[in-house]
C-alpha cells in the first residue's frame, strides 16, 4: 500500500531515539496499572472475577418495620432504599430480578429481635416452563426456601431469626438466590437472567399485621388517588 | 478525468477545490433538510425546534451525557450497573469541550461538528478515492445524505472515527508510517477496535521493508537506522493507553471499558457462532428479514469487502477490517450494522465500485438520498437493525 520507508534525518532520528523509551516506559507503566486494578471487593467480584451477578450498592435500606414496599412502578423512592443489587425495572408487573441472586436491604434501626417476611412474587414465564426455587439467607443464616409455579404469583411468608440481622445495627442484609435462574433468550449472559418478579416486601414483628400485596403500600395508594380517585 | 465527464460546463472551469467543497457542502445541506423532514414525520416532537436532538436516540444519549458531566464514578450515580466507561472518549470530550464555551445544547454542537468531520472525512477520502469525482460524490453523499447518515451527523463516535481513519489511510498511502501513528493514536481513544491499526500500520511496513529486497536477519539493523517505524508502532495505541491511565485515577480500573461490559450482557463466544444463529433467526410471519438477519447480512457484506481487500492484496487493510468485525462479533450481532458501515477501508472500495458506470453512480446517488428519508424515518421508529 505505501511507499518504501524513508530515511530520518540525524537530528530527527535522535529525537525519535529519545522519545520511544519514553513512549514504552509510559505504556508499559499503564499495562502495569490494569493488572493492579484499585477497587472494591464487590466491584471486583462483579466485573473482573465475575463471581458474581450482585453489584452491591451503597443503599440505606431506610425502613420502618411493619410498612409494606411496593415494588410496582408506583412506590419507587422506598423500593429503591432497600434495593441492593439484581433487580431491574420495575415493569407494570413488577420489579424483576436480574441475575443469579439478589439483594434487599432492611435498616430499621433498632434491635428486633425475632421477624416475619412477607414477600409476594411471581416467576417470569421462562422459555421451558420450569418452576423457580428461591433461597433466601440473611447475615449467612438460612432464611427459608420456596418454588415457586412457572408464570404464577405468590405470598410467601418467612419466619427471620434474630441471627440473620446484624448484631450491631439490627439491618437485615436479605440475599435472594435464584438456582434455577433462566436465560430468555439463548446464549444471554448470566447477568440478565430471570428468575422472579417481586410485587411487594413486609418485614415485620410476628404481632403487626401480615402484609397482602403492594395495595397496602401508603406511597403507592397516595400515587394512585387522583382527584376523582379513590381516598387513600 | 471522470471529474470531467461527470461535471457541468460551468462547474469545470472552478477550481478542484472549490468543485470538492461544494459538493460536500451541498449534500451536508441536502441531508440536514432530508432528516428534519423524517424528523417532522417521525419523531417524538416534530417540531422545528426540537430538531436536531430529537434525532439522539440509543448510544447518542450516553454520548451526550458524557459530553455534559463527563464519565460516571464508582459506584455509578443512580446506581446502575453499567457505567459510561465502554465509550470511548475523544470524540465526547472536543464535544464537550466546545459545549463548556459555547451557550448552545450539546447536540446542536454535536451535530455541527458531526457534519464537519463528515465533510473533512470525505475530503481527506478524495485521494483514497483515486480522484474518481463520481466516486467522491457518492461517499460525500454516504457520510452526509445516506442511509447511515444519522450515524455520521448526529452524536456517534463513528464520524470521527471514519474521519480519522481516512487519515491513517492517507499517511500510509504516502508511506508516512509515523503520521500514520500519530492520527492511530487518536484512533485508539476514539474506538477501541482503533488500537488494531497498530497491526495494519506493521503489516504496511514489513510488506515495504520487503518489497525493497528487506531480508529478516537485516531487519534489526534496519530499525537502528530507521526508527520511527518503532516509535509510529508504539504511539499507534496511545491514546487507548491514556485512557486506560485515566481510568485507572479516576475509578480504579484501566480496563474498566472492558469489564463493563458484563453489565451490558456482552457474552464472549465464537464471531461465527453469532453470526449462524443470526442469519438463521428467521423471521416468525412474512419474508421481511429479522433485526439479527440484517446484522448478520451486514457482517456477511463486511466480511465479503474484507476478502475483496485480500484478493486485491491490501493485506494491512484486510487484516484490520478482519479484527474490526471479529471482535465485536465475539461479543454478539449488536450494533454490527453501525460498525461495518463506520470501517473506510470497506466503504471506500464500495463507492468506487458503485461509481464505475454512469446509470449505476445516479442510482446509488439516488437510493442514497431516498434512504437518507426512509432510514432516518426507521431510526426514529424504533428500527432494531439501526441501533
Amino acid at each position: 500500500m505505501s511507499s518504501a520507508p524513508s530515511s530520518p534525518a540525524p537530528r530527527r532520528r535522535a529525537a525519535v531515539l529519545a522519545l520511544i523509551p519514553v513512549v514504552a516506559l509510559a505504556e508499559l507503566g499503564v499495562l502495569w496499572l490494569a493488572l493492579h486494578p484499585h477497587v472494591t471487593g464487590g466491584y471486583r467480584a462483579y466485573y473482573i472475577d465475575q463471581s458474581t451477578t450482585c453489584l452491591d450498592k451503597p443503599v440505606s435500606g431506610d425502613y420502618r418495620l411493619g410498612r409494606t414496599v411496593s415494588f410496582l412502578p408506583d412506590d419507587q423512592p422506598a423500593a429503591r432504599k432497600l434495593r441492593v443489587c439484581g433487580w431491574d425495572g420495575p415493569a407494570g408487573d413488577g420489579t424483576h430480578s436480574v441475575g443469579t441472586s439478589s439483594m434487599l436491604r432492611f435498616a430499621p434501626g433498632e434491635q428486633a429481635g425475632d421477624l416475619v417476611l412477607d414477600i409476594m412474587l411471581s416467576a417470569v414465564d421462562s422459555p421451558d416452563k420450569r418452576a423457580q426455587r428461591i433461597v433466601l439467607t440473611g447475615n449467612g443464616v438460612s432464611i427459608g426456601e420456596a418454588t415457586i409455579p412457572n408464570n404464577t404469583q405468590r405470598m410467601l411468608e418467612f419466619a427471620v431469626p434474630a441471627e440473620a440481622l446484624d448484631p450491631d445495627t439490627g439491618q437485615l442484609d436479605l440475599t435472594i438466590a435464584f438456582p434455577t435462574a433462566t436465560e430468555m433468550v439463548p446464549r444471554d449472559s448470566d447477568t440478565h437472567y430471570r428468575a422472579i418478579k417481586l410485587l411487594s416486601v413486609q418485614l415485620r414483628r410476628p404481632d403487626q399485621p401480615s402484609s397482602e400485596g403492594p395495595q397496602d403500600d401508603p406511597a403507592a395508594l397516595r400515587h394512585r388517588a387522583g382527584p376523582d380517585g379513590p381516598k387513600a | 478525468m471522470v471529474a470531467e465527464m461527470t461535471a457541468p460546463p460551468l462547474a469545470r472551469e472552478l477550481p478542484l477545490g472549490v468543485r470538492l467543497a461544494g459538493i460536500v457542502v451541498g449534500l451536508a445541506v441536502l441531508g440536514y433538510v432530508i432528516r428534519l423532514f423524517a424528523y417532522l414525520k417521525a419523531g417524538w416532537e416534530p417540531t422545528l425546534w426540537a430538531y436536531p436532538d430529537g434525532l439522539c436516540r440509543w448510544d447518542c444519549q450516553w454520548y451526550v451525557n458524557l459530553a455534559k458531566t463527563g464519565y460516571d464514578p464508582y459506584p455509578v450515580p443512580d446506581l446502575l450497573d453499567a457505567g459510561n466507561w465502554a465509550f470511548f472518549p475523544l470524540f465526547p470530550l472536543i464535544v464537550g469541550a466546545l459545549h463548556a464555551v459555547l451557550p448552545w445544547p450539546v447536540m446542536n454542537i454535536a451535530t455541527a461538528v458531526s457534519i464537519l468531520f463528515s465533510s473533512l472525512a470525505a475530503l481527506v477520502a478524495w485521494p483514497l478515492l483515486e480522484r474518481n469525482l463520481r466516486a467522491f460524490t457518492l461517499y460525500a453523499a454516504f457520510l452526509l445524505c445516506g442511509p447511515f447518515s444519522v450515524y455520521f451527523t448526529s452524536f456517534f463516535t463513528e464520524v470521527l472515527f471514519v474521519l480519522l481513519t481516512n487519515c491513517v489511510l492517507l499517511a500510509l498511502r504516502r508511506g508516512d508510517h509515523l503520521l500514520a501513528g500519530l492520527w492511530s493514536a487518536l484512533l485508539s481513544a476514539t474506538r477501541i477496535v482503533g488500537v488494531f491499526m497498530v497491526l495494519a500500520i506493521a503489516l504496511d511496513y514489513l510488506i515495504a521493508y520487503r518489497r525493497e529486497g528487506g531480508t529478516l536477519r537485516g531487519f534489526l539493523p534496519h530499525l537502528w537506522r530507521r526508527p520511527e517505524i518503532v516509535l509510529a508502532l508504539l504511539l499507534a495505541p496511545a491514546g487507548c493507553f491514556a485512557y486506560m491511565a485515566f481510568l485507572h485515577f479516576y475509578m480504579g480500573d484501566a480496563l474498566a471499558f472492558q469489564h463493563v461490559q458484563r453489565a451490558w450482557g456482552r457474552v464472549p463466544g465464537n464471531p461465527f457462532e453469532y453470526l449462524w444463529i443470526g442469519l438463521t433467526d428467521w423471521p416468525r410471519t412474512g419474508l421481511w428479514p429479522t433485526t439479527n438477519q440484517w446484522l448478520g447480512l451486514a457482517a456477511v457484506f463486511g466480511f465479503g469487502m474484507t476478502a475483496v481487500l485480500a484478493w486485491q492484496r491490501k493485506y494491512p487493510l484486510a487484516l484490520y477490517c478482519l479484527i474490526c468485525l471479529v471482535l465485536p462479533l465475539s461479543a454478539g450481532m449488536a450494533s454490527m450494522l453501525r460498525f461495518v458501515v463506520a470501517l473506510s477501508p470497506l466503504m471506500l472500495p464500495t463507492m468506487r465500485f458503485l461509481a464505475w458506470g454512469r446509470p449505476l453512480f445516479w442510482l446509488a446517488l439516488l437510493a442514497f438520498i431516498i434512504g437518507d428519508y426512509t432510514f432516518t424515518v426507521g431510526w426514529l421508529e424504533g428500527w432494531l437493525a439501526l441501533v
